[in-house]
């Protein structure tokens, strides 16, 4: 089964249009110039790659700017560009999209935090905060496009792009999508400016990725998208040849720290091998290395070694470039961007070179490309680091340049535990059903969490309060399902996917207020990573030693649900063995009073707080290590729009079965198939306290339930505006406890 | 300024801005390396530290290899705010 790219948008600061993109970076053109987007007092430097002349009030329709983004236009445009190229409609196929990204409209909305936030009484709903959930993106995308039909928003931080492709070429190994439309955009924004600048980890020159001098990197932003198809669906549709073929990809986090990368580049390394592996190439066979290559000091000696450690001798040979010299880090995008880069190197038979760079750091002994060449490209590897060190690597090839793999066999998905931590306190696998019975309302606001007592405080010093929730979530669930994730006779790496709705607003509002009041040079360094969607989950892995994949996920109010579903589709196609798999949300004046009735729709009942992990793992990798799920995944699901139909082709309930949801209301477009239409309906809602993650207690009370014998399906059911997900749990062996 | 009233300021910042949970000031050996081996501080925590210093004392720590010797210590940190007050 090949999967086929059939077409590329970009929007770079060299250009809108991926022709262009390529054109100029085939040139050795620089993007770099004077920031025009912003002004903040005594900044160190201003030198930035913009994409010029672009405004939201290009894609977002008439009267409504103020409630897009730059980024939503941004990928808009490269979107349009690649269905274009390909030759797909949403309107006329279900084409499903993946949006990779950090910041979404943060550009548009900073400043309108710190302002809201100087008086607490002040908040109130806002329609250009609709841009702020890393999921507005998608759903612009969606609006000004059309009705693609499965969304996902991810993000592993610089990685994300990269991800996005991943997640694609899962769902079309599983049979799931027939066309999908995945990449990343991120605008530039105050936020990251400072934030990166805090780090001391920007260049006030042009950069010079694996140089001698280098001294940081230059940040840029952009979007890319790229169409890709099975190769059977796009030669249904009359396409006899696609651009390039995506044929390999690997995933995995370092579990190291989050912001400097492991120095000797083993988890890279890994990562690398794991993408050769899955494309069936060895490094003989890569014509070309598309590097991560930021230009920090410690990225470029460690992607050098981790790049000698998996070529071996032929990193002596292999041409490895870096388009940051040209473009800038454009974070989020960034793997998008030089994945649909790497896509035309090997359709023009042109490697791009690594502007900057003149005298190579003897830490980085590489075949650097520094100028332009012509050369027969028959597979890129396209490499992406992000912070937290979540690392993720693509490969793409020459179409029928190497034999066709196979699809993969579908695997049943089981789970193995569960665990929240929210009003009433830190359940495991077989409590979670305390939130089904009756009782009174939780106190609303925060949680009594006490860090000390589940995590050694020392060690968890740098996570937040999101953090701390995450990773006190799957510790309990992976220390209730016996799983020590160091222990190497589990035999794979356990990954986590967990995201919120909304991010970390009010770190990312005390940052910028605190750059307003004191001056940029006192952002802080310690708070900056912790801001980016990914952190909390990138802590949990740092934490809890997971070497898996590790990205966050975010929708709005089924972050959860989306989660779960995410990483079912992955485990399904063995894309990982052991996943933990949910959300974290926050008690926030912020959310409660802004974001959530503006983009959420969740404004009614008593606002609380949690966390949520729900462990999945392929069943024969369960069965092989002796574990007994607590339930199985049998089946699954999600949609964009009312949910007409989505759920008709859920099995039928057994004898003892509910339906299950974190809110107390069904969404009204739903209609249940009738046999689960007969059955009880119940909620969390009332025990667990109405915010975004409450689908994901939903879920483990669900488990908790059939854990012990007291139910034998539920079929969970979750719903935000325009989307929902839903996903049937089943006992292991029904009728027995 | 006094250099033990320096001192005490600089271990009590280091407390609350690098989140030594369950650390008290007296806890910090002012002659332990502070990174490494020492208090087990990274590189992140330099540049926090960095930034609150000039924030707290109005002095600014200079980056790259004159860092090294500056922050081998809570005395050389406090030393280098001393004498950079005094310069003042």
């Amino acid at each position: 089964m090949r999967i086929w790219v059939t077409g590329i948008g970009v929007v770079s600061p060299l250009g809108r249009g991926a022709g262009v993109t390529m054109d100029r970076l085939l040139a050795g053109d620089r993007a770099f110039g004077e920031l025009s987007l912003f002004n903040l007092p005594e900044m160190r430097t201003r030198l930035a790659a913009e994409v010029p002349g672009l405004s939201a009030a290009e894609v977002a329709p008439e009267g409504d700017a103020e409630a897009w983004s730059r980024t939503d236009a941004m990928s808009v445009l490269a979107v349009r560009e690649a269905l274009a190229q390909a030759g797909v409609a949403p309107e006329a196929a279900p084409i499903d999209l993946i949006v990779g990204g950090t910041t979404a409209g943060m550009y548009e909305t900073e400043d309108l935090l710190a302002e809201l936030s100087r008086d607490a009484d002040a908040i109130k709903p806002l329609r250009a905060m609709l841009t702020h959930p890393l999921s507005s993106t998608a759903d612009h995308v969606r609006a000004a496009v059309g009705p693609f039909r499965r969304v996902r928003s991810v993000c592993s931080a610089c990685s994300s792009g990269a991800n996005a492709l991943l997640l694609a070429a899962a769902w079309i190994r599983a049979g799931v999508s027939r066309c999908v439309v995945a990449g990343g955009a991120d605008g530039l924004c105050r936020l990251t400016y400072t934030g990166f600048g805090a780090l001391s980890a920007v260049d006030p020159n042009p950069c010079r990725p694996f140089d001698k001098r280098r001294a940081g990197l230059n940040l840029g932003e952009g979007a890319a998208f790229l169409v890709v198809e099975p190769e059977e669906a796009s030669r249904a549709r009359g396409v006899t040849r696609p651009i390039a073929e995506l044929v390999g990809w690997g995933v995995g986090a370092e579990a190291h720290h989050i912001t400097n990368p492991e120095r000797e580049g083993r988890t890279a390394a890994r990562v690398m091998q794991a993408a050769l592996t899955r494309a069936r190439l060895s490094p003989a066979d890569i014509d070309h290395v598309n590097a991560h290559g930021t230009a920090t000091p410690l990225n470029d000696s460690m992607e050098a070694a981790a790049i000698r450690a998996c070529f071996g001798p032929e990193a002596e040979r292999v041409p490895v470039s870096s388009v940051k010299g040209q473009i800038g880090h454009t974070l989020g995008a960034a793997g998008a961007i030089e994945a649909a880069v790497s896509v035309m190197t090997i359709a023009r038979g042109e490697i791009p070179p690594t502007m900057g760079l003149e005298e190579v750091d003897p830490a980085c002994p590489l075949a650097h490309a520094t100028r332009a060449t012509k050369a027969d490209v028959r597979a890129v590897m396209s490499n992406s680091f992000g912070f937290g060190g979540t690392d993720t690597s693509l490969v793409f090839a020459a179409p029928n340049a190497f034999p066709a793999p196979e699809a993969p066999a579908r695997r049943s998905v089981v789970v193995v535990s569960a665990a929240t931590i929210g009003p009433l306190g830190v359940l495991g696998a077989r409590e979670n059903d305390a939130y089904l019975e009756p009782g009174p309302a939780p106190s609303p606001g925060p949680i009594h969490f006490q860090a000390a007592d589940h995590l050694d405080v020392g060690r968890a010093r740098r996570l937040d309060r999101a953090g701390r929730l995450s990773t006190v979530a799957i510790q309990r669930a992976l220390r209730d399902a016996g799983l020590d994730p160091s222990d190497p006779s589990i035999g794979a790496e356990v990954g986590a996917i967990l995201g919120a709705a909304f991010g970390s607003v009010d770190g990312s509002t005390a940052f910028m207020r605190r750059i307003y009041e004191k001056g940029v040079k006192f952002a802080s360094p310690a708070d900056f990573p912790n801001l980016v969607p990914s952190s909390p989950v990138g802590h949990a892995s740092i934490y809890l030693g997971l070497r898996g994949p590790v990205f966050a996920v975010a929708d709005l109010g089924v972050t959860a649900e989306c989660a779960v579903v995410t990483a079912a589709d992955l485990i399904a196609v063995g894309e990982g063995e052991v996943l933990a798999a949910g959300s974290v949300e926050e008690a926030s004046p912020m959310i409660e009073r802004c974001l959530g009735p503006v983009c959420s729709g969740e404004a009614h009942g008593v606002r609380s707080e949690g966390a949520s992990a729900i462990l999945l793992e392929a069943e024969p990798h369960a069965r092989a290590r002796g574990m007994k799920p607590i339930a199985r995944l049998p089946w699954w699901t999600s949609w964009r729009g009312a949910g007409e139909g989505a759920l008709d082709a859920a099995p039928e309930p057994p004898t003892r079965a509910v339906v299950l949801t974190g809110q107390e209301d069904l969404p009204p477009g739903l209609r249940l198939p009738e046999a689960w239409a007969r059955i009880p309906h119940r909620a969390v809602a009332p025990r667990s306290g109405v915010h975004e993650g409450a689908g994901g207690f939903a879920m483990a009370a669900a488990l908790a339930a059939i854990a012990r014998g007291e139910l034998d399906a539920a079929l969970v059911v979750g719903h935000a505006p325009e989307r929902g997900y839903a996903l049937l749990l089943t006992a292991d062996e029904p009728g027995s406890s | 300024m006094d250099p033990a009233d320096v001192r005490q300021k600089l271990k009590e910042l280091m407390v609350t801005e690098l989140n030594l949970e369950g650390k008290e000031p007296a806890d910090i050996d002012d002659a332990a390396p502070l990174f490494g081996a020492g208090l087990g501080l990274d590189s992140l925590d330099a540049l926090q530290l960095a930034m609150s210093v000039e924030e707290k004392f109005g002095v600014r720590v200079p980056e790259g290899d004159e860092a090294r010797s500056i922050f081998a210590s809570v005395n050389a940190l406090a030393d280098h705010i001393v004498r950079a007050k005094a310069a003042a």
